[in-house]
């Protein structure tokens, strides 16, 4: 007979039960190290995903980014409302804020809380989506803007081209608007809105070219920075006055606004806008508006360079409010022209000006010693 | 005209909701961007003025008649005021008579300052809205002071006048006259020598003096192709005191197209109407004798009037303005009253003169005839 050693199989029973125990231990601090690990990675990986691209993140989102742009539309339209006003001897905005200055909040905040009429012939999600889509298009460019030899977003070596790329969008937006608003007056106003855009849009290119051939490339940057010895507005004046114009046209505001003519088809493409997706179009219009006189801002008055004394990005901010009053004293001191007139115009004009340009550009490259190293030497 | 090309035809409703429609409609066939058919509809603005006008005695009935056109409130009295007179066989005191011609000159020169800051604004310019409106509240202060009224003044009333000038007045009047003689070079060099100006009016709208007779148009219109057609001078009116001042009637003369005129031709010939009155005016000014402002006897006589029946005109801004009066035996309210507004024949003109023309330039047309709704539905 067998005899059992029941002492025996305690002991073991019992160490097996430590070292049972001490396993699980084993296995829960593992676990718990793991998390540990994980969290802490996660943790540095943010920590140096913010921290090593904290410069990129505050200029996209801050400075010369999103809320800067947006504030700057604001501020903006502001001005324009109150050098109106002065032009047209009234006050402008003045009850919000010093000087009006919270108006347009006040503005867009009526704007957006009021109802949404949707006519019973639109198609409904375009017409809840398209503004939208118009107000990023406008807004997006303003990444490749060098307002400073630091603070820009990013800087392509095609930027300039990108750009207009961006912007012969906006008249096919204003025309899908026109066209989906269900209104014989929409319909209209998005077609005039493609017919100023077939107007200006080769004068307007055309028109930066000369620029982009002295500067020897299609970057915003270089651009701007092979103006620091001299300003390419005073080397091609005509170019500058081709693009102001032909940029008012494309833009569509007051001597060229057939698209938007209000005594003659209501609003044009944006009759039947209404609440927050009018407050999107009437802001995307004043954006182009910033968009264009940055960009001539760029072209022809040097970017950043200026004022010795003064920081870049204020030089050019100084730069671009003058550019922007060239704009407005345009756009409040002519009659509307008609649509077909507003055609002839930029293509009997616009268009041969801009092209003779060109061609005086190439020759002064070519016979005029120093002028390449003038130009392009930045 | 093949109805292939009818097919493609839209119908558009140019009000009676729309910005620059206030009060009137008109149905417009447009073929790709030509106006093909023009069917102007009244009734929009209709306020039954002649049948209200048999339920108020012939001391009120100049209040009905001058909320018809608020602009030239005392020309719009005078047609009823006129009949009264006639029929109850009334004299004005000669203070009264120069008193009137001052002040319905004043109220021209007012209400052509409105219509060409109305008719730029639908043009597309809002600076040149505004600018002759401020010159406007000079006269509008003027009145106030007189009557107590900017726009419903009730001055005239059968036998005389209610007010009498004060120094303050004249003041006033002469300070608002002195201000439209300052600015009235400025005026006209913005408008006609606007490059843009003439390109959107020179040639749009045009007929000949024929065709507008034809038509039945009066006044500047009339005026604009040629004809000096003038109730001022052609029937001058013993109770107005035209026949003191020495002046023409002003006519344009179109080199391009004699014998006819086009909106252009109208704008200058309503700056010759504001020149005219401005020279009336100062003429008449010094003459004001000293004496009563209204005959004594006029309460009692125009209380109630004998059986008879008269016609009361006066050459208005827009036109010939006038108003046949028929009463009964020791009547206290008139019978019957017929208002002739010029406007109800300037606005169906459009039916004859809109077809074969651009639709951005409907509303130039329109403009330029300077109809007004409360004219033609009374």
């Amino acid at each position: 007979m067998m005899q059992v050693n029941w002492f025996q199989i305690l002991i073991d029973w019992v160490y097996g039960l430590i070292f049972w125990v001490y396993d699980v231990v084993n296995w829960i601090v593992g676990i718990i190290l793991w998390v540990y690990n994980w969290v802490w990675g996660v943790i540095f990986w943010i920590w140096d995903l913010v921290f090593l691209n904290l410069d990129f993140l505050i200029k996209a989102i801050l400075f010369p980014g999103l809320i800067f742009v947006v504030l700057a539309l604001i501020y903006t339209v502001w001005f324009t409302r109150k050098m109106w006003g002065r032009i047209q001897m009234r006050r402008g905005p003045f009850h919000m804020g010093k000087f009006g200055g919270l108006q347009l909040f006040a503005d867009a905040i009526k704007l957006i809380s009021k109802e949404v009429i949707i006519p019973d012939g639109s198609r409904r999600w375009m017409y809840r989506i398209l503004p939208s889509i118009l107000l990023v298009i406008v807004l997006l460019p303003f990444a490749f803007i060098p307002w400073d030899a630091t603070w820009y977003i990013a800087d392509l070596s095609v930027s300039l081209v990108l750009v207009f790329a961006f912007l012969a969008a906006v008249p096919i937006l204003a025309l899908l608007i026109g066209w989906i608003s269900g209104s014989k007056y929409s319909l209209i106003g998005g077609f005039r809105a493609a017919n100023n855009q077939f107007a200006a849009e080769i004068p307007i290119i055309m028109s930066s070219v000369g620029p982009a051939l002295l500067a020897g490339s299609l970057s915003l940057m270089a651009i701007s920075g092979a103006q620091s010895s001299v300003w390419y507005v005073f080397l091609l004046p005509i170019n500058f006055v081709t693009f102001l114009v032909s940029s008012v046209v494309a833009v569509g505001t007051f001597p060229f606004d057939a698209p938007v003519a209000d005594s003659e088809i209501i609003f044009g493409w944006r009759t039947e806008l209404s609440g927050v997706y009018f407050t999107l179009t009437y802001f995307a219009e004043f954006a182009e508006q910033m968009l264009y006189s940055a960009l001539m801002v760029v072209l022809f008055f040097g970017g950043a360079s200026g004022l010795p004394f003064l920081p870049g990005f204020v030089n050019f901010i100084i730069k671009f409010l003058i550019v922007m009053f060239f704009f407005i004293i345009v756009t409040s001191s002519f009659y509307r022209l008609r649509q077909d007139q507003i055609t002839r115009y930029c293509w009997k004009y616009l268009l041969p000006l801009s092209m003779l340009n060109i061609i005086l550009v190439l020759f002064g490259l070519a016979y005029i010693d120093g002028l390449a190293a003038l130009v392009m030497g930045g | 005209m093949s109805p292939d090309i009818l097919d493609e035809a839209i119908e558009i409703w140019f009000g009676p909701q729309h910005v620059s429609a206030h009060g009137w409609a008109a149905k417009l066939t447009l073929i790709g961007d030509y106006i093909v058919e023009c069917d102007p509809h009244a009734g929009y603005f209709h306020r039954s003025a002649e049948k209200v006008l048999e339920f108020r005695n012939f001391r009120q009935g100049p209040l009905v008649m001058e909320r018809l056109c608020m602009l030239e409130s005392f020309l719009m009295e005078y047609p009823y005021v006129s009949a009264v007179e006639q029929i109850a066989g009334l004299e004005v005191p000669e203070r009264a008579r120069i008193m009137r011609t001052i002040l319905m000159e004043a109220s021209r020169i007012h209400s052509l300052q409105f219509w060409w800051g109305q008719f730029a604004a639908e043009l597309g310019l809002f600076t040149m809205l505004l600018w002759p409106w401020v010159d406007r509240e000079y006269f509008l202060d003027a009145f106030e002071e007189l009557t107590g009224s900017r726009h419903a003044v009730s001055f005239n009333t059968p036998g005389g006048v209610k007010y009498d000038f004060t120094d303050k007045f004249l003041k006033k009047l002469d300070r608002a006259l002195l201000r439209i003689e300052e600015r009235l070079p400025k005026f006209k060099d913005m408008l006609l020598h606007g490059p843009t100006f003439r390109l959107r009016t020179k040639n749009v709208g045009l007929f000949s003096a024929e065709q507008g007779l034809r038509w039945g148009l009066s006044g500047p219109n009339i005026k604009a192709c040629g004809v000096p057609m003038d109730l001022r001078k052609d029937k001058p009116d013993s109770n107005l005191a035209y026949d003191l001042a020495d002046w023409e009637v002003p006519t344009v003369h179109n080199e391009e197209h004699p014998g006819q005129s086009d909106a252009y031709d109208r704008m200058v010939q309503r700056f010759l109407e504001v020149e005219t009155s401005i020279n009336i005016i100062r003429q008449l000014l010094p003459q004001i004798p000293e004496g009563p402002i209204i005959d004594p006897k006029a309460r009692a006589k125009a209380n109630r009037l004998p059986e008879g029946e008269a016609y009361g005109r006066v050459e208005g801004t827009r036109g010939i303005t006038s108003l046949w009066l028929k009463t009964t035996e020791k009547a206290q309210t008139a019978y019957r009253a017929k208002i002739r507004g010029p406007c109800f024949a300037s606005y169906y003109a459009l039916k004859h003169l809109v077809p074969g023309s651009r639709f951005a330039d409907f509303i130039v047309i329109f403009g330029s005839l300077d109809p007004y709704p409360g004219l033609w539905d009374r």
